[in-house]
């Protein structure tokens, strides 16, 4: 018996710790810490509503494009604004453009040097474990894609500029949907950007993670979780097929339901928080925390819909979808993320196909005394809710749930745990002083610990805990 | 002249060849990677969004910065190595020579519990520690965002981190590249300054003037409407931006000569307000953003 700790888990956005008890090769139980304490929800009370948008793409440096969205949804919600159908596609245009940009950093930049012996130009590059198993060939060839790719995910953020002025930290996306006014100019400079990324993305994206599939075929026999699915749904307010994804939905236990949002809840019960109740509605007020709380062992708090630990991500939403049904596994998570690029390239290319050209339907905004909203949407990693509540013309309350905090969250008050700590357990190690299998389980989640960790109060001046 | 003596003279060997050539190559990699000077690239308290803008970096990009520029030893987003071994190479960095790249404000609250990047020896590291154990020895220290070069999102009120940027912590000189995130321009450009001339010239703020000299306004695109007075009444316009809020008259970079990914756009071009995303006071002293 022995206890193995990864941190930093290198190859993520943000820090994370993960410890994984052991027993005969087997890990019996782990949990999933991920902190890093800015407390964007305490900076947000009392500034100017609007300024949501540009303040909360601050949370992720990957995904700043889908807290802009999640954001600009909560507030129309607010503001009673229904945003020009031309706007809405080139939001979603826009957002897509991050999806890609995410994939293929992920699977290139993050994924890649887990199973590709690949390039020593740099110490960055330096390996720690022999378990590599392709032919040399192919890998000098997969090496060879990873220095490609960095071009495609760099057309891919382009392409997001195009229409949000740079990105990270896009100023396009709004209340009422864009700030772009689109001409046939941007439009063809689009097309042909995507049309570039799309023959990478079938030539070689998906050959390569079928490639690394085949030498790793144990990787579909570990890594399950729960799987229990959810998605808030993603470019699914379109009546026409070629345009659609899919709408929001839930599988637990194999079984399909309707989504309702009034089913989600946070348990605090091994999160640092204190609160009159172990179980809250993201609505409710942001709760308070304690760090002294003895079975506490991290900020992330534990998201549950109707009770259930959920997994979100490409994996969920193209299982959903009917699109990828072959298992739920590491690896299966692993190929249905780069299985999305190419569907979602897809509905870009139906969507450009679609825009016309007019100026952007944006108009003078009047914030109201008092409003509630909500905005969830599924972004790169999965399902991202922002919720608002607005009380003399400034933000009262914002709660925001990433899909990282669904993916990575510290069991709950009923015991269960966390969807990636579940994941982990039952885990085979081959070789207890390289446990590879661990890194390889959590990054097929993609986990985002910039996003997960953005919730703290105030004050913690009796800190004593050891928190990441 | 016999046969023999136009044969190549290698061609002994001919079975072995690959090998040697690989062998060959490895040892002149070796000896560039020896040439350049190493590169810690450390996030600390942020969202790490500069080393993704720094992997939208064109020309040069991150192979050419990586191959011919530094040797890279420490990225928590990119390097293979995780884990106690990832951060050994942090620490082995330290006796030699080396730049120092922190992106990221330091979280200071707590004694920087809030911020921990590694364990190592049994010990957790927080980005507070990692910034002076780096600092002390670095040398340059390039602060590179608005959170490292001056607080920033990160010590937005009411600072539950207790953020501050490194020369707030460190109190040594330190070159600022402030921007969220920074354009990887302003960061490939000022590094590349340091490898052939040493230290560029900064400003009063640790600013390269080079990049921060002239304010976004003096160079606006749409400055001749500001002369004349007319003026965006929303977002979208294609009008001057002042009067919905727009920042550039506060903001030094250029922006709007440079632009963005690939010079293809920037946030005036996108039609919506230059926010001061580089200015000291970002964001509590440029609120609102959007002003109506």
């Amino acid at each position: 018996m022995g206890t193995i700790t990864i941190n930093p888990v290198t190859r993520i956005s943000g820090f994370l710790e993960i410890t994984a008890e052991v027993k005969e090769n087997k890990i019996i139980n782990a949990e999933s810490k991920g902190l890093l304490f800015r407390g964007f929800e305490k900076m947000l009370q009392g500034r100017h509503p609007l300024d949501a948008i540009y303040f909360t793409e601050r949370i992720c440096g990957i995904c700043s494009a889908a807290h802009s969205i999640a954001s600009s949804l909560a507030l129309e919600n607010c503001l009673k604004v229904f945003p020009d159908e031309n706007d809405k596609m080139l939001r979603d245009f826009l957002h897509g453009s991050e999806i890609i940009q995410n994939h293929i950093r992920h699977f290139y930049q993050y994924t890649i040097p887990d199973f590709v012996y690949g390039s020593q130009i740099n110490s960055v590059y330096t390996v720690q474990h022999n378990d590599f198993r392709l032919p040399e060939k192919i890998n000098i060839k997969i090496t060879g894609h990873y220095i490609d790719s960095l071009k495609y995910s760099r057309l891919s953020h382009k392409m997001l500029a195009i229409l949000g002025g740079k990105a990270p930290h896009n100023h396009g996306v709004f209340v009422g949907g864009v700030t772009v006014n689109i001409d046939a100019s941007k439009i063809i400079e689009l097309k042909s950007i995507l049309n570039a990324i799309k023959e990478f993305v079938e030539n070689t994206m998906i050959q390569d993670v079928y490639t690394i599939a085949d030498y790793y075929k144990d990787y579909f026999k570990n890594g399950f979780g729960y799987e229990n699915l959810m998605s808030y749904g993603l470019f699914d307010s379109y009546k026409d097929k070629e345009m659609f994804y899919l709408k929001p939905g839930i599988m637990i236990n194999g079984k399909n339901h309707k989504f309702d949002p009034s089913k989600i809840n946070e348990n605090i019960y091994f999160a640092w928080y204190k609160s009159n109740k172990v179980e809250k509605n993201p609505m409710e007020d942001t709760v308070d925390e304690n760090v002294d709380k003895n079975n506490g062992y991290s900020w992330i708090k534990a998201p549950r819909y109707d009770g259930y630990p959920m997994e979100v991500g490409p994996l969920a939403r193209m299982w959903l979808c009917g699109d990828y049904k072959n298992g739920i596994s590491t690896m299966d998570r692993t190929i249905a993320r780069v299985l999305e690029v190419k569907k979602i390239i897809g509905i870009m290319e139906n969507i450009i196909q679609r825009v016309v050209i007019k100026k952007t339907s944006q108009k003078i905004l009047d914030i109201p005394m008092e409003a509630v909203g909500k905005g969830l949407v599924d972004t790169s990693r999965g399902a991202l809710g922002h919720w608002v509540s607005i009380e003399n013309k400034t933000i009262k309350n914002y709660e925001i749930i990433t899909p990282s905090v669904w993916n990575l969250s510290p069991k709950d008050s009923n015991g269960l745990f966390g969807v990636v700590e579940k994941a982990l357990i039952g885990t085979e190690i081959n070789d207890i002083k390289n446990p590879v299998e661990i890194g390889r389980i959590v990054r097929s989640f993609d986990p985002c610990v910039s996003c997960a960790a953005h919730v703290i109060n105030n004050n913690l001046s009796k800190i004593e805990i050891r928190l990441i | 002249m016999s046969i023999n003596n136009t044969e190549c003279k290698y061609s002994h060997s001919k079975n072995r060849m690959a090998k040697i050539i690989i062998k060959d190559s490895i040892k002149s990699l070796d000896k560039k990677e020896g040439k350049k000077i190493k590169l810690i690239w450390l996030e600390a308290a942020g969202c790490s969004g500069n080393i993704i803008s720094l992997l939208n970096a064109e020309s040069p990009d991150l192979k050419y910065f990586l191959e011919n520029m530094v040797k890279l030893v420490y990225s928590n987003s990119l390097m293979r190595l995780e884990g106690e071994a990832a951060f050994e190479q942090f620490m082995d960095t330290l006796s030699d020579e080396y730049i120092l790249v922190v992106e990221g404000a330091v979280s200071t609250k707590s004694n920087g519990m809030y911020n921990i990047i590694a364990k190592y020896e049994e010990k957790w590291v927080t980005g507070m520690e990692a910034v002076k154990l780096a600092g002390e020895r670095a040398k340059y220290i390039l602060a590179v965002g608005t959170c490292a070069s001056f607080g920033g999102i990160s010590s937005a009120r009411p600072n539950p981190s207790g953020s501050l940027s490194v020369k707030e912590f460190i109190k040594k000189e330190v070159i600022n590249i402030p921007g969220c995130p920074a354009n990887p321009q302003w960061v490939i450009g000022t590094i590349a300054y340091i490898l052939s001339f040493g230290k560029p010239e900064l400003d009063d703020k640790g600013r390269p003037i080079m990049f921060y000299g002239i304010t976004i306004h003096d160079r606006c695109t749409r400055r001749s409407y500001f002369d004349k007075g007319i003026f965006a009444k929303k977002l979208g316009d294609e009008e001057c931006l002042f009067k919905l809020g727009c920042r550039g008259p506060v903001t030094k970079t250029d922006c709007p000569i440079r632009r963005w990914n690939s010079s293809i756009n920037w946030p005036v071009g996108d039609n919506s307000p230059c926010i001061g995303c580089a200015q000291e006071k970002f964001p509590d002293g440029m609120e609102p953003f959007v002003k109506y």
